[in-house]
């Protein structure tokens, strides 16, 4: 095993993190701030690549379709959460009921898309811009992953100052804490949880267009992609930005290096790494606490 | 004396449409789905025993769901007919062994995190048993599992499912009505005030955690005499996924509801799947439905007729 | 709240009582595919091809004047549902064939069904070698073609490659991958090729992110790159490995769902050059006037090139049309069995001068196999690329020998 065999795994691995990470980040956003357990994640993922697919074919431009698969996703979560979600908050048991709606969400979404698109694969080439590869010395990077790693980061970036140093951002946080105080104080919080939830499904629209090209966009690709960002989800901590880009690259990583030296097992570790940190650190890797017990 | 009346009337509704389908004649095929709807309901019924009860979200119930089928299965397929009914019986003491261990770790945790990793652990179990293809042959599934003589055919194998499957509900249902059922609802309600009356809240969750995953098991070691075929998906999330859905629609707060639910749901299933390719939207539709209009699923409906027509009736409801 | 009640249920009941229920006095076909999810376009396909093929049989006619009808129901890919809807097609609907499916799962659970029923099954598109070896029961036929036929093809193929090479292999981990690995494995064995196995690797199956194995293929350095995928995976894997480049240091050859359709219309442009493709049907080979006419009798009815799923079903179709011709009626199931297997049939994918035929001793359609390499060609749009420089392989070489039935026998069991 050379040296340049475990660079080249590694900067493999941290492209494939930064793809879980754009997926992820909007899901710990709905889970941590708007407090929604939003199992249909994935089918925003989902519609974003066909709305980015459509939009390419009707303007025959990658960033338009990037564009408008995250608006398009965005508008519609809002909607959903408007008409849908906000009406079962406060609900006993509220949490279950977030569930059976979310899932039937996907139901309706994947079959609305395969009614729609057709159920053949559709696929999305790369922007001409981003289309060849870095060769550094042996370890090639093809430039559109590397594109998607600075896009993670600048997303992190971006999230943790909105969140923490701007106005806008701590009456977010305020109000995932402490809806009725912060609603006492004049801020309509319902408006403020909506568009919340619309940028956590804007940002799985984002990843879905972004990943579709490497991808492909078929109706089942919602589900599929839902376990593996819950898994980042919780290992980093809900609502955790940074925590979440730790636990994509952590999964990443641990894949990478699972099929070099545990090809048998490769598949199964990504459970075991979200087993081992749930024992030890159940609200997360950056999280002080031991038990996620309020008590 | 008037709600102990009230009380028995599920049963008898049980008896009269699961009984009454060991006298259907020539409906192999109806038989065949209440087959599957009285075993999904055990399955729905002890899950609700943690969910609805207990307040514990697990999504991970279908471990033993398929630790069931598959000790059974294996047992059958490997040893010969006779040993299915031994293997049924071996299920429960090893999904009690296995639940202590898993219930340990996972109880530990609280809210969305105990729920993720009772997924977990679920979807190691998967993963395990499609990997390991020599033992359980995988993807594949076992196939043509062997049953005694005496529970070969349809309405055989109905009837013995059926006092099975009846006599362990009625074990969830008499524990559901005694002081430990009633701890358990006070946990999901508040389970700092239960800490305060000197119970512990974790062995009482543990306790429900076992005694639900033992009768999910006994389910899943039922489900393989049904087809003689099993499968990996049986772990799946989506599998535990669907119980939850199917508890939800009948109703969580009721003990019949998730027997409802199931049999909703399965029914649902074989019609919409003959008529359309779009079954998948017609069923979100109606949970759709369910939720923003029917949060109390169908039990809640049943109630509020209940409330409904003792209203019309002039009598005073019991608060 | 009552009305609302009242007006959903009603609405629901008229819904769900609408089903298609199958006319009188016809000959019934009851056919499960995957009609969703990621298995979808397959079920789609066959869904139209049996279409087709139920009017040409119906229009040169049956005995006794009867049509045939098929209905098609979507099994989900999933095991337990399709031995439920199979049975309730026997006890229900009184069909007098199963047809169908697509995941060898699936089969392996429905087999059981055909079996217990003693109702034909015939399969369409699934290539576990089990179902005509290990698993075989007398009332399964198969016309497409199993693993074993594709990986003795493609080594074969290799073995005309020549010289001593280094092979590395990568397919979903599952029975599927695994199967077609070893019966690489075994076609080597059999014909004396000398290859070194440099790496496997076992992504699971709709793996999204195969980046971890293609930078770990790569650094293997195999000269052959062998794999087993199915679907989008395929697609998937050849997007994201072609911007590492990996095409242009090795060879990739995938024999058994390489060349299907559906790779070459999702790819366009981004198909590499140089693959060498295997499928179970290839829409522009054999150049004989039968495939031909089934490509665009296909194309006029759906608008679009078939996958190779719509051969398989389409064949099926015209299988049991002829067994019932032969037999005079559709009942007598043991006749039947009797007709099918000394069927000779000629199937769109029939090398001129040949026609395939049913090994009656394990119901495989005994049929010729063709490989080719991607090269440019917009002859079926949306492709860009499709297969040429075609190699064939007789049928009789290429069929599974008892050595590795009863090889079958004893480790899967």
């Amino acid at each position: 095993m050379s040296i340049e065999t475990i660079i080249s795994q590694f900067v493999g691995g941290l492209s494939v993190s930064m793809l879980l990470f754009l997926v992820a980040s909007g899901l710990t956003l709905i889970f941590g701030v708007a407090k929604v357990f939003n199992f249909a994640h994935g089918s925003f993922y989902l519609l974003g690549a066909y709305f980015s697919y459509q939009a390419i074919a009707l303007f025959n431009n990658f960033w338009a379709g990037v564009i408008a698969a995250t608006i398009g996703a965005g508008l519609i979560g809002m909607v959903l959460e408007i008409c849908f979600i906000r009406k079962i908050r406060g609900r006993s048991e509220e949490g279950a009921f977030q569930i059976l709606l979310t899932y039937a969400f996907i139901l309706i979404i994947d079959d609305a898309v395969k009614f729609i698109w057709g159920p053949e694969y559709k696929t999305i080439q790369k922007p001409p811009s981003l289309a060849g590869t870095l060769e550094i010395g042996t370890v090639s990077l093809p430039k559109y992953n590397l594109f998607i790693i600075v896009l993670g980061i600048v997303i992190v970036i971006v999230a943790w100052y909105l969140l923490s140093r701007t106005k806008t951002g701590k009456i977010i946080q305020a109000a995932s804490t402490d809806s009725q105080m912060v609603g006492l104080l004049g801020v309509n919080v319902s408006m403020v949880m909506s568009l919340v939830f619309g940028v956590a499904t804007a940002m799985g629209g984002l990843a879905g267009a972004m990943a579709a090209p490497l991808r492909t966009v078929t109706s089942g690709s919602g589900i599929e992609v839902i376990i593996e960002s819950l898994i980042v989800v919780v290992i980093g901590g809900l609502g955790n930005f940074w925590g979440a880009l730790l636990g994509a690259v952590l999964i990443g990583e641990v894949n990478a290096f699972g099929v070099l030296w545990l090809p048998q097992w490769a598949s199964l570790l990504s459970f075991v790494v979200m087993i081992v940190v749930l024992i030890f650190k159940p609200k997360g890797l950056l999280s002080n606490e031991t038990t996620g017990k309020k008590i | 004396m008037m709600k102990r009346y009230k009380d028995l009337v599920p049963w008898i509704i049980y008896f009269l449409v699961f009984g009454g389908m060991l006298f259907v004649r020539g409906g192999g095929h109806y038989v065949h789905l209440a087959m599957q709807i009285i075993i999904l309901g055990l399955f729905a019924t002890s899950f609700n025993v943690l969910f609805g009860k207990t307040g514990l979200l697990s999504f991970g119930q279908a471990l033993f769901y398929g630790l069931g089928a598959y000790i059974t299965g294996m047992a059958a397929k490997s040893f010969g007919a006779d040993y299915f009914i031994w293997a049924l019986l071996a299920v429960p003491l090893v999904a009690i062994i296995v639940s202590i261990l898993l219930g340990a770790l996972s109880l530990r945790l609280s809210d969305v995190y105990f729920t993720m990793l009772t997924l977990a652990f679920a979807q190691l179990a998967w993963g395990i048993t499609i990997k390991w293809y020599g033992f359980t042959r995988g993807d594949d599934g076992i196939q043509a599992i062997p049953k005694p003589a005496l529970l070969t055919g349809n309405v055989n194998y109905y009837l013995f499912s059926f006092v099975v499957v009846t006599a362990c509900i009625f074990f969830l249902w008499r524990l559901d009505r005694s002081p430990f059922g009633s701890v358990l609802e006070g946990i999901r309600q508040n389970s700092l005030r239960v800490t305060f009356t000197g119970m512990s809240v974790f062995r009482h969750q543990l306790l429900a955690y076992v005694i639900s995953s033992c009768f999910t098991a006994i389910a899943g070691g039922l489900y393989a005499g049904i087809d003689g075929s099993i499968h990996p998906d049986m772990f799946y999330w989506t599998m535990s996924g669907s119980i939850i859905l199917m508890t939800i629609l009948g109703g969580m707060s009721g003990f019949f509801g998730p027997i409802i639910g199931v049999t909703i749901f399965v029914l649902l299933e074989d019609m919409v799947g003959r008529s359309t390719e779009y079954w998948s939207f017609v069923i979100g539709i109606i949970m759709l439905i369910m939720v923003m209009i029917f949060p109390h699923g169908i039990i809640g409906i049943t109630r509020f007729f209940g409330k409904f027509l003792a209203r019309k009736g002039g009598q005073v409801e019991n608060p | 709240m009552n009305r609302k009640f009242v007006a959903i249920l009603s609405a629901l009941l008229v819904c769900l009582t609408y089903s298609v229920s199958f006319a009188a006095e016809t000959i019934k076909i009851g056919a499960l595919y995957p009609m969703s999810g990621r298995g979808g376009l397959y079920g789609q396909d066959s869904e139209a091809a049996i279409k087709i093929a139920v009017e040409e049989v119906n229009a040169r006619g049956l005995p006794g004047g009867r049509k045939l009808e098929v209905k098609v129901i979507d099994d989900q890919s999933k095991p337990a549902y399709a031995v439920t809807v199979a049975k309730r097609y026997i006890t229900e609907d009184k069909v007098n064939f199963l047809l169908g499916v697509v995941s060898s799962a699936v089969a392996l659970a429905v087999t059981e069904v055909s079996k217990e029923y003693k109702t034909i099954f015939v399969g369409t598109d699934h290539g576990a070698t089990d179902l005509t070896a290990n698993a075989f029961q007398k009332y399964y036929f198969r016309v497409n073609n199993n693993t074993y036929q594709s990986m003795m093809a493609g080594a074969m193929y290799l073995k005309e490659m020549g010289g001593n090479k280094k092979i590395a292999f990568i397919g979903p981990d599952y029975a599927y991958g695994r199967d077609q690995l070893a019966e690489l494995k075994y076609g080597f064995k059999k014909l004396g090729v000398k290859a070194d196995f440099v790496g496997e690797f076992w992504p699971k199956l709709y793996e999204p992110d195969y980046t971890s194995y293609i930078t770990a293929i790569i650094a293997a350095k195999p000269d052959i790159l062998v794999s087993g995928f199915w679907g989008g995976d395929t697609v998937a894997f050849i997007k994201q490995a072609k911007a590492y480049g990996l095409f242009s240091k090795m060879k990739y050859a995938h024999f058994d769902a390489g060349g299907n359709y559906e790779l070459f219309s999702a790819l366009g442009d981004d198909c590499p050059e140089g693959l060498i493709l295997g499928s179970k049907h290839h829409n522009n080979w054999p150049d004989t006037k039968e495939n031909k006419q089934f490509v665009d009798k296909f194309h006029k009815a759906t608008g679009r090139y078939p996958s190779y799923a719509a051969q398989g079903a389409y064949v099926g179709i015209l299988f049991i049309a002829e067994a019932v011709k032969k037999v005079g009626n559709a009942e007598n199931t043991e006749a039947l069995v009797k007709a099918m297997e000394g069927m000779k049939l000629k199937m769109p994918e029939d090398p001129p001068g040949f026609t395939s035929y049913i090994d009656p001793a394990t119901h495989q359609m005994v049929q010729a196999e063709s490989i080719g390499i991607t090269e440019k060609n917009s002859k079926y749009p949306p492709a860009k690329y499709m297969l040429g420089k075609f190699k064939d392989y007789p049928a009789d070489k290429i069929t599974p020998d008892q050595e590795y039935i009863d090889l079958l026998k004893k480790t899967k069991k």
